[in-house]
């Protein structure tokens, strides 16, 4: 270990992370790649996780590159933002030969993305600074600046050291970067909850508590792997509520929008904003159960308070 | 708004019980694994580790749920297993195999027979 790799932030920092804005399909591929192109020459390991249709203009100007480049559609795989950097970005990285560097293009939020998403948007563009601190990687991050809402932008300003203006090639600083902020404005108090089944739990009704979610599940037309996957986040929030949170909390379930969505609130503060984002090494014990939640939810949103924590996700039906 | 069902917890919590395998070596589990019965779950392999026979088998047809702290001991164990050891985890509930696939795809150790 160098010292450089523990520099915060600082020059010395390998991480780089721009903003691209791009206002049409020929700005994004002048954009993106001569980035894809620099890395292949470079030998570098590279990743594209973008919009299915981005993904395909991507594929189709690399022709017979294409198979050399990591290619993942960003809605299926990153759907859940919360899941991004254990799931697609550390997933990658981590896998690349130690010390190599890698190049990643991330594209997250995209015209379409819900109000209730692009909370868990925004903070995940945030985090993804603190995740790869000191870490030889670029991210490079397309902003549709023709449809997205003007405070989307401004919050890319906020969650990346540098910008890349429409139509130039040069990396500028962001005066406005400022990852934290950012992640402390998004965590927003929840929707209210309409009807809802409710149940308070402890330790002694853990499985009970599982059970009357899968039963309501069920009932309100979730099937299959959904069905248990929603078994599984259940259990793993309210064990976090009975170990971490105080040893007991609230769990609601209800259905809204194609949805079933499964909240659990607890007494307990959950202060690792990196938590449930981290990749687990494959020799530690515990410590995977929001991560777990993460990979298998369509939508995970998380508020912190003075009153304790309320963890929210989402399962299409 | 927002409608509070009256519910009560009902009846005892499910356990986990387990049973030597007749004829060759291993288990046959019923019950749920969770945070309730980690520790019995947890001895179970802890037992399994110790053993001298190539395979262990864990029946698991009557589990109906494993979480992700019981899945993960089950990887930990297999990852402790001498050279040439595995563990045969025979029809489990369908968690247990998501939990395994998503975070600890390709585990030394364990094989899942779905028959």
């Amino acid at each position: 270990m160098t010292t450089a790799v523990t520099e915060p932030f600082g020059p010395l920092d390998p991480f780089a992370h721009p903003a691209l804005f791009y206002r049409d399909e020929q700005e994004y591929l002048d954009g993106t790649l001569p980035f894809v192109r620099d890395g292949l020459d470079a030998g570098e390991p590279v990743a594209v996780a973008v919009p299915g249709k981005n993904l395909a203009l991507i594929r189709d100007a690399l022709g017979d590159a294409a198979e050399s480049v990591r290619l993942l559609d960003m809605r299926e795989a990153g759907r859940n933002p919360g899941r991004i950097i254990p799931g697609v970005l550390r997933a990658f990285a981590d896998a690349q030969p130690a010390g190599r560097r890698v190049r990643i293009i991330g594209e997250p939020i995209w015209a379409g993305r819900s109000g209730v998403e692009y909370p868990a948007c925004a903070q995940h563009e945030a985090l993804i600074n603190a995740a790869f601190q000191g870490r030889a990687a670029t991210i490079l991050c397309p902003y549709d600046v023709a449809q997205l809402p003007e405070h989307m932008v401004t919050d890319a300003y906020a969650t990346h050291p540098t910008v890349i203006h429409p139509g130039s090639r040069a990396e500028q600083d962001s005066a406005a970067y400022a990852p934290e902020d950012v992640v402390a404005r998004y965590n927003e108090a929840l929707p209210p909850v309409p009807e809802a089944l409710m149940f308070a739990f402890d330790s002694d009704s853990l499985p009970h508590a599982r059970h009357l979610a899968v039963g309501e599940g069920a009932r309100l037309g979730l099937v299959g792997v959904k069905l248990d996957d929603l078994a599984l986040a259940t259990a793993e929030l309210t064990t976090n509520s009975v170990v971490h949170g105080g040893g007991s909390g609230v769990l609601r379930v209800w259905s809204e929008d194609g949805y079933v969505v499964c909240e659990v609130h607890d007494d307990g503060h959950l202060a690792d904003v990196l938590a449930g984002r981290r990749p687990v090494p494959r020799d530690q014990r515990g410590g995977r159960g929001i991560l777990l939640v993460n990979l298998i939810a369509d939508l995970v949103r998380v508020h912190r308070s003075d009153s304790g924590t309320t963890v929210r996700c989402w399962f299409a039906r | 708004m927002e409608t509070r069902h009256q519910l009560s917890a009902a009846g005892p919590a499910p356990g986990l019980a387990v049973f030597p395998l007749a004829g060759r070596q291993g288990v046959r589990a019923a019950g749920e694994v969770g945070l309730t019965t980690r520790a019995i779950w947890e001895g179970v392999l802890e037992e399994a580790v110790r053993e001298g026979e190539d395979v262990y088998y864990l029946e698991l047809s009557d589990v109906t749920f494993v979480d992700v702290a019981g899945a993960g001991a089950l990887a930990a164990a297999a990852g402790r297993l001498r050279d040439g050891r595995r563990f045969v985890v025979r029809r489990p509930p369908a968690a247990l195999r998501r939990t395994l696939d998503l975070l600890w795809p390709g585990q030394r150790g364990i094989e899942v027979s779905t028959s």
